[in-house]
C-alpha cells in the first residue's frame, strides 16, 4: 500500500521552566492508505503530540515528515495551512466547533479557506453528510443547542468537507457517553471500509483500540509497537 | 469574492453579536470624526457667508479705507490710521469720471429712541446710492434720494428690527420721528429683512440709514470712514483700482490709506479661518486617535477572547493573513462604523443649526472623514490581528 505519512526520527522537546522535556523521542513511524489506525498511550505519553505533528499542527524539534513521499519539513506557513485544509481532517475530543456559527457553517468553514477549485457544491456536499450522520435538518442550528454525539458528527461532516486522505481523531470518544462513542467509531469505520479514507485515532482506551486494525503503542516519547 | 464576503459577513455578525461594546468602541471615533467634520463644516460655512456677504456688494468694487489694513504677513493689522477722510476725498475720487459710483460712508453706533422706547443701533450716513448697491430693498414708504441728499432734509431709512423693538406696527413707524441723540429724524421707510448678524458679523437689519450730510449732525468733525467705488465693466479692473489709489496718494501717504478688492479681504479672511480651521481640526483629531486607541484596546481583548477559535480555524486550513485579515476587517468596520455614525450625526447637527449658521458639510469632509476612520480602523487594527495571526495553531487550538 501507498506511503500517506512517515515521520522519520522525529524529536519534539519543550522548555518546562527550566527543565527539558522530551514529548518525542525518537519516534519512526508510516502509516499508509488505507489504513485504520490507534495510536495508544496514557496520559503524557506523547500520543496527542506526534497526532498534532502528523497534523501539521506543530512542528517537531528535530527528524523529517513526509507526506506521500515529499518532505514537508521546510514548507512555508501558508503552504502547511493548505496541506491541513486539503489533506487533514481533524476530529477532537472537545468537538471544537465554533459556538457562534451554525452547524451548517461550521461544516462548511474549511471551504472558505482552500484555494483548491472544489468540482462539487461544498453546500450540497455538507447537506448530504448531515442527512447521512443523521443531523439532517439541523443546519441553522447552534453547537451548543445540540447534544455531544450530535456535535461530534457536525466534527466528522466539517473533516470530511474537503474530501481529504486522512482524518485524525483526537480521543473522539473521550466527551461522550458509551452509547455515542460507539455509534461514532462505526461511522469512522465506515468511512473507512466505505470510502478507503485513511483513519488515525488517538485514545487511552484499549476498547478503542482495539477496534481499529493496526495499534502504534507509545510510551514516554518512544513508540513500542508499530 | 466570496472570501471576503465572508470576512465582512464574520466581522459584522461578531461586532452584532457585541452590540453594545461595538457601539462604544465606535463612540470615540464617532466624537472625534463628528467633531472634525462639524468644525470644518462651521469654518467652510463661515467662510461662504462671509464671501457672500462681499458677493452680495456686488463685483468691480474697490474699497478704500484709512491706514494700513492687511498685515505685511498676512491677516488683518488691528492699528487704527491716524487719518481720516472727508468730503475733500470724496470730491477727489469723484475725479475718476468713469466710476459707475462712489459711495462715501460715515458709520457709528448709535442710541435711537421712539415711543419712550429705547434701543441700539449702527448708523449709516451715506448717499442713495448705497441702496442698490447693497441690494437693500424698500419694504413700507420710500428710500431717501439725491435731492434730499443734497439738502441734507432730516430723513432716515430704517431696518426692520429697528421697528420691531420700538413701534408695534411698521406702518405706524412711517413718518413718525426717530430721536438720535437728541436730534428728531423722520422715518420715511423701513426696509425689507435681509438677514445676517447673529455671530460677530453685522446685522443689517438693524442699520438706520441717513444722508450723508444730515448725518453730520451726529458727526460734528465731518468724517468719512470709507468710500466704496465700483469700476466700469469697460476697463480692466487692476488698473482702475490704481487710479483709485493714485488719486488718493495725491493727498495721502502710501500707509495712510488702503485700496483693496472684496478679493483681498476675503483670502485675508480665509487665512485667519485656515490657521483656526487647522488648530481645531487638530484638537478634534485628538479624540480620533483617543477612539483609535480604544479600538486597538478591544481588538486586544477580541484576540484574546477568541484564542480557540483562531487555533480551530488555524486547524482547518485559515492562513496567518486569513486571520489578520478578519481581525483587521473588524477593526476598520468598527472604526468605520464610528465614522459613519460621526457623519450622520455632523448632517443632522448642521441641518439643525443651518438656520441659524451658515454651515454644511462638504463631500471633502465626509471623504475625509471616511477615510480617516478606515486608517485609524487599519492603524489601530494591526497590532492586535498580526497578534492573532501569530498564534500558533497548536498553542491556540489548546488555549483554555
Amino acid at each position: 500500500m501507498k506511503e500517506i505519512i512517515r515521520v522519520d526520527a522525529v524529536w519534539k522537546e519543550y522548555m518546562m521552566g527550566d527543565v527539558l522535556f522530551q514529548a518525542l523521542k525518537n519516534v519512526n513511524s508510516t502509516i499508509s492508505e488505507g489504513e485504520f489506525t490507534s495510536i495508544i498511550g496514557p496520559s503524557g505519553s506523547g500520543k496527542s503530540t506526534l497526532m498534532h505533528i502528523i497534523g501539521l499542527l506543530d512542528k517537531p524539534t528535530r527528524g523529517k515528515i513526509y507526506i506521500q513521499g515529499k518532505d514537508i519539513s521546510t514548507i512555508p506557513d501558508d503552504k502547511l495551512s493548505m496541506l491541513r485544509n486539503e489533506f487533514v481532517g481533524f476530529v477532537f475530543q472537545q468537538f471544537n466547533l465554533i459556538n457562534k456559527l451554525s452547524i451548517l457553517e461550521n461544516i462548511l468553514l474549511p471551504t472558505i479557506y482552500t484555494r483548491k477549485k472544489l468540482d462539487y457544491d461544498p453546500d450540497k456536499k455538507a447537506r448530504y453528510l448531515m442527512e447521512r450522520f443523521g443531523i439532517g435538518g439541523k443546519e441553522n442550528s447552534y453547537p451548543n443547542k445540540i447534544s455531544g454525539g450530535q456535535q461530534q458528527r457536525v466534527a466528522i461532516a466539517r473533516a470530511l468537507i474537503m474530501e481529504p486522505k486522512l482524518i485524525l481523531a483526537d480521543e473522539p470518544t473521550g466527551n461522550l457517553d458509551s452509547k455515542s462513542g460507539i455509534e461514532i467509531l462505526k461511522l469512522l469505520k465506515e468511512l473507512n471500509k466505505d470510502e478507503g479514507i485513511t483513519i488515525v485515532i488517538v485514545t487511552h482506551d484499549r476498547s478503542v483500540a482495539d477496534q481499529t486494525k493496526r495499534t502504534i503503542e507509545i510510551q514516554d516519547g518512544e513508540v513500542l509497537k508499530k | 469574492m466570496k472570501y471576503f464576503a465572508f470576512i465582512i459577513q464574520t466581522s459584522v455578525n461578531d461586532l452584532y453579536r457585541n452590540k453594545m461594546r461595538t457601539f462604544l468602541t465606535s463612540l470615540g471615533i464617532l466624537i472625534g470624526v463628528a467633531s472634525v467634520v462639524l468644525l470644518l463644516s462651521f469654518g467652510l460655512g463661515l467662510k461662504a457667508y462671509i464671501k457672500g456677504q462681499f458677493d452680495s456688494l456686488g463685483t468691480n468694487l474697490v474699497f478704500v479705507i484709512p491706514g494700513q489694513i492687511f498685515g505685511s504677513s498676512g491677516g488683518f493689522q488691528g492699528m487704527r490710521s491716524a487719518v481720516q477722510f472727508d468730503e475733500q476725498d470724496l470730491i477727489s475720487l469723484r475725479k475718476l469720471r468713469d466710476a459707475i459710483f462712489i459711495i462715501p460712508v460715515f458709520s457709528k453706533s448709535i442710541k435711537v429712541e421712539a415711543n419712550a422706547k429705547t434701543d441700539y443701533s449702527t448708523l449709516f450716513s451715506t448717499t442713495e446710492e448705497i441702496f442698490p448697491a447693497r441690494n437693500l430693498e424698500i419694504e413700507y414708504g420710500r428710500l431717501f434720494d439725491k435731492t434730499e441728499v443734497n439738502k441734507r432734509t432730516k430723513v432716515i431709512v430704517i431696518g426692520p428690527k429697528v421697528v420691531e423693538k420700538l413701534f408695534d406696527n411698521p406702518i405706524l413707524a412711517l413718518n413718525k420721528s426717530l430721536r438720535i441723540e437728541g436730534q428728531s429724524f423722520k422715518i420715511i421707510g423701513v426696509l425689507k429683512a435681509k438677514g445676517g448678524g447673529g455671530f460677530g458679523g453685522p446685522d443689517f437689519d438693524k442699520f438706520v440709514y441717513m444722508p450723508l450730510k444730515t448725518g453730520y449732525a451726529l458727526n460734528p468733525d465731518k468724517k468719512i470712514a470709507q468710500f466704496l467705488v465700483k469700476a466700469p465693466d469697460t476697463k480692466q479692473f487692476e488698473i482702475f483700482k490704481t487710479e483709485v489709489k493714485t488719486q488718493m496718494l495725491k493727498r495721502y501717504k502710501d500707509d495712510e490709506v488702503t485700496v483693496a478688492d472684496s478679493a483681498e479681504f476675503i483670502s485675508t479672511i480665509g487665512q485667519i479661518f485656515g490657521v483656526l480651521n487647522a488648530v481645531l481640526v487638530a484638537i478634534g483629531a485628538v479624540s480620533l486617535v483617543v477612539g483609535g486607541i480604544g479600538i486597538m484596546n478591544i481588538m486586544y481583548v477580541s484576540v484574546t477572547e477568541r484564542i480557540r477559535e483562531i487555533g480551530i480555524r488555524r486547524a482547518l486550513g485559515a492562513t496567518e493573513k486569513d486571520i489578520l485579515y478578519q481581525f483587521l476587517s473588524e477593526s476598520i468596520l468598527l472604526s468605520l462604523l464610528g465614522g459613519i455614525m460621526g457623519l450622520g450625526i455632523s448632517f443632522g447637527v448642521v441641518a439643525i443649526v443651518q438656520p441659524y449658521f451658515p454651515a454644511y458639510v462638504d463631500l471633502m469632509s465626509s471623504i475625509i472623514a471616511l477615510g480617516t476612520s478606515s486608517f485609524i480602523g487599519i492603524f489601530f487594527g494591526v497590532f492586535p490581528a498580526r497578534k492573532a495571526a501569530a498564534l500558533s495553531p497548536i498553542d491556540a487550538i489548546r488555549y483554555e
